[in-house]
């Protein structure tokens, strides 16, 4: 293989490093040594790369799959109508251009020419219509794919390069929705031959993208070789044409320790995530470097049950809100790498409020003056808040240990600890999944703790909406119905009006969090360690690596 | 001697009767531990609180109430218990194990493709233990007090230290610091080394304690003495007589650890990022999984029956008081 020598950089590869460059800050990214010399030289063509993550896909199926990682990996093979920039800014892939209908309720799609599956079938409109109309099929039993569609009601073949989309309602969030992997396409053919089969990875999962899926051994790893006819990667896209490397292989490393030794001893070049604990150890490594990013969407808060006392007194709800020392909580629990949260969404997030920054600091005496307030003045033997000779108790369950993600459970003892200090018990009962499920999602107890990734504010409705209910596929765990909530998050759902979308999600994330509806306590910052021989890596808003412009150097 | 050739065929039939006998009874009660076996895994699946789609889905689904309609149904758990099992029950006389609801895969067909690297790994380190436990064993039984203590010493770090531990630092030693050895996987015999290392450590250590007992204990028997007296050397007598007295608690021993290899499997490889039964039972649980749980429970029922089998035979062959009826 040709590698870079001290030559001098032509034009092109100096502007696609330019390119590079921008994209990366744009996206939050932090790389130890952004400028380090090697980004700057001649792509490489070939070679074979190791990528090792931590959790292996159930399904590999994009359409079925409610899983992270099936996106992350399977964005190699399956590419987007859209593509959406680190601003939120929508820019052509698959489709050239669009037009969408004032009324928000369909979406018409001219399709790029020249685009083909791997198995030789054209990409046309009927591919996107055969691919939507599975999604939504019964059979399917999409997850997530089919909530993305929300009220989707058919696809129109105008002609073989027109296609429209057709909505029950307004619903300006699709063409999100369509940048996401999630609704990528298959070839019609294997969805024809392999429809069933098509989440257990391997080469029946054919699509348009950068690489062919060639092999899954279940439990070890799934090997991606170089589509070497592809040349329709989005724009903005650091290159065109294929893939600078021949070979992607993915493997499956569960232990946080064994992925980083692996990193560590070279046998994997890209390890993804670095734990907190190690992003310090891969940075001062001369041989490794780290790309971070901050994950978009709802950020890991602590939801309120308004309809559950005490917690229906918003006295009591801005008591636990200013009575937790998150800044302290969080600094200490991951070593400065997650930073703390503002607002109920990530500042990565389009239309995130900067003005709700330091805006609810930690205020003990606040928190303590809001109780007597809500007349919990008396203190029993241990110390806790009583009135009428009940105990201030809230109670926040946990789910199995296989449920807890990011030392969260660590984070809840220093709130438990926090919150004792004004007078406040909270209580954490550890229950098995089914009951946690039926108990946290059904309103019954005091606390739900969760975070929502997805690189668009609509989470705020999904997350405030009333009629977005736990039960139905929602989230709204904080059970409050709220006349302005509602208004807002659908007004932001209905429009493309930047202003108008400016304001109607920046009042809902001040609404929530001055109701104390919402706690919102870390925004994740996903760190990858790669080796120095890694060029031209970076990840997406969606915190997703993008293998189609790395390429390795010496 | 004419009378004894005369018995020796009739003798011959009885024994093979009785082997015909025994191997019948043998099989009931294996179909009966399996059938059992299945019963309780479907049982105990049907404590798990909640419902079973919700549950299996996770917290923070996305899915809609319709899809988790059409999942129950395709399954056929909207179907009252006693009619899933019955079916189920069913489905499994005529061999069929199902399809894993997450995987959405026949559990025949999972199961099949997983179980080759877990049976080398199992192997390997079984026989890796046994022979590790026999130099050791022998070499420190009822001698040199110095290297015996060692050796006990080890055989307790061994024997305390969690699996998950020590595959940790097997790894960091050897394939992070010294990088003789790569990280994980199934490609190829040096990848064996490591997860088979680290599964055997264990085993070697409660072997080795208990084969070191038993040797002792059989040397200060009286037959060992006459041994002796006729003039055997130490080692010979080690070798070819008390070795042959302990294989009966060691084997019932192995037996019943071989079963168990199956359940550090699960450890072993998770931390060697190696594909098998173990990393495909973790999952399966995690996942609430009933059809994949299911099908994993009664092969390891079908392991154990087929193990303790083994060690019956093993028992007969090497103790001839045992083949007297």
């Amino acid at each position: 293989m040709p590698r870079t020598g001290p030559r001098p950089v032509p034009l092109l590869a100096a502007l696609a490093a330019g390119t590079l460059l921008l994209t990366g800050c744009g996206s939050g990214a932090t790389g130890a040594a952004p400028a380090k010399s090697g980004d700057q030289g001649t792509p490489v063509q070939g070679g074979s790369l190791t990528y090792a993550t931590d959790v292996e896909p159930i399904s590999f199926d994009i359409h079925v799959s409610q899983q992270d990682v099936t996106g992350a990996i399977q964005r190699n093979v399956f590419d987007s109508l859209v593509q959406q920039d680190a601003k939120g800014e929508f820019q052509p892939w698959l489709a050239t251009k669009w037009e969408i209908a004032p009324d928000l309720k369909s979406f018409t799609f001219h399709l790029r020419e020249g685009v083909k599956f791997t198995d030789g079938t054209p990409f046309d409109a009927e591919a996107v219509k055969v691919n939507f109309d599975r999604i939504v099929a019964k059979e399917t039993k999409s997850q997530y794919a089919a909530s993305l569609l929300g009220p989707y009601t058919g696809t129109e073949v105008i002609d073989p390069k027109t296609v429209k989309v057709n909505f029950g309602e307004p619903f300006a969030p699709f063409l999100q929705a369509a940048s996401t992997p999630y609704l990528g396409f298959y070839s019609p053919k294997t969805i024809k031959e392999n429809g069933a089969k098509l989440g257990a990875g391997g080469p029946a999962d054919v699509g348009t993208g950068p690489f062919v899926f060639s092999s899954y051994t279940k439990g070890q790893s799934a090997v991606y070789t170089k589509n070497p006819d592809y040349n329709w990667a989005p724009a903005g896209a650091a290159h065109q044409g294929p893939a600078y490397l021949d070979k992607l292989t993915v493997r499956f490393l569960t232990e946080d320790s064994v992925r980083l030794g692996a990193l560590n001893s070279g046998q994997v070049q890209v390890a993804d995530p670095v734990p907190p604990s190690g992003v310090k150890t891969v940075q001062a490594d001369s041989k490794l470097k780290t790309i971070s990013t901050d994950a978009p969407g709802a950020v890991y808060s602590l939801v309120l049950n308004t309809s559950k006392a005490p917690l229906d007194d918003p006295l009591v709800r801005k008591a636990v809100q200013r009575g937790i020392d998150v800044e302290t909580d969080v600094k200490s629990i991951y070593f400065g790498v997650n930073k703390r949260a503002w607002s109920p969404v990530a500042p990565t997030t389009p239309y995130y409020d900067k003005s709700l920054e330091n805006s609810w600091a930690y205020d003990k005496a606040l928190a303590e003056k809001s109780l007597d307030e809500a007349g919990w003045t008396a203190k029993d033997a241990d110390g806790y808040r009583t009135k009428n000779g009940q105990r201030l108790t809230i109670e926040w369950p946990l789910p199995p240990a296989e449920y807890v993600r990011e030392q969260r459970d660590t984070l809840g003892q220093a709130i438990q600890a926090d919150l004792k200090k004004i007078g406040i018990e909270v209580t954490r009962p550890r229950l098995d999944i089914g009951t946690y499920i039926a108990q946290v999602y059904g309103g019954k107890v005091h606390i739900a703790d969760y975070s929502w990734a997805r690189f668009d504010p609509d989470v705020l409705r999904l997350y405030f909406h009333s009629a977005s209910q736990p039960s139905k596929g929602g989230q709204n765990a904080t059970f409050y119905k709220d006349a302005q909530l509602d208004e807002w998050t659908t007004k932001g759902k209905e429009t493309f009006d930047k202003t108008v979308r400016q304001e109607v999600y920046g009042k809902t994330q001040q609404r929530a969090i001055e109701l104390g509806l919402i706690v919102p306590l870390y925004v994740r910052t996903a760190t990858v360690g790669q080796s120095a021989q890694v060029h031209g890596l970076t990840a997406d808003p969606n915190t997703w690596l993008r293998f189609h412009d790395a390429w390795l150097g010496k | 001697m004419t009378d004894h050739d005369l018995t020796a065929p009739q003798g011959l039939r009885a024994v093979t009767l009785g082997v015909l006998r025994r191997l019948f009874v043998r099989l009931l009660g294996a179909l009966a531990v399996l059938i059992g076996a299945a019963t309780v895994a479907f049982a105990a699946l049907q404590l798990v609180p909640g419902d079973p789609v919700t549950v299996m889905l996770g917290p923070g689904s996305a899915a809609t109430p319709e899809v988790k309609a059409e999942i129950r149904a395709t399954y056929g758990l909207d179907q009252p218990v006693a009619v899933q099992y019955l079916h189920y029950l069913g489905r499994l006389l005529t061999g069929d194990l199902g399809e894993s609801y997450q995987l959405q895969r026949p559990v025949a067909g999972l199961i099949a493709d997983q179980l080759g690297s877990t049976v080398q790994l199992a192997l390997a380190a079984l026989v890796l233990a046994v022979v590790l436990a026999l130099v050791a064993a022998t070499a420190t039984a009822g001698r040199r007090p110095a290297l015996r203590g060692v050796s006990s010493l080890l055989e307790l770090l061994a024997v305390s230290s969690p699996s998950y531990w020590i595959g940790i630092l097997l790894l960091t030693a050897f394939s992070f610091q010294l990088r003789i050895f790569p990280v994980a996987g199934d490609q190829d015999l040096s990848a064996l080394v490591l997860p088979a290392v680290t599964l055997a450590l264990p085993l070697t250590g409660v072997l080795t304690q208990v084969l070191r007992e038993g040797l002792e204990t059989t040397l200060g028997q009286p037959f060992v003495l006459t041994a002796r007296s006729r003039g055997l050397a130490p080692a010979a007598v080690l070798l070819r007589h008390a070795l042959r007295h302990t294989t009966g608690p060691v084997a019932t021993l192995t037996g019943w650890l071989t079963g168990s290899l199956l359940g550090g499997a699960v450890l072993v490889e998770t931390v060697f990022g190696r594909p098998g039964i173990g990393a495909l039972s973790l999952q399966g649980a995690v996942n609430k999984d009933m059809p994949l749980v299911i099908g994993l429970v009664l092969l390891s029922a079908l392991v154990f029956v087929l193990i303790s089998t083994l060690v019956d035979l093993l028992h007969v062959a090497a103790d001839p008081r045992l083949r007297s009826r």
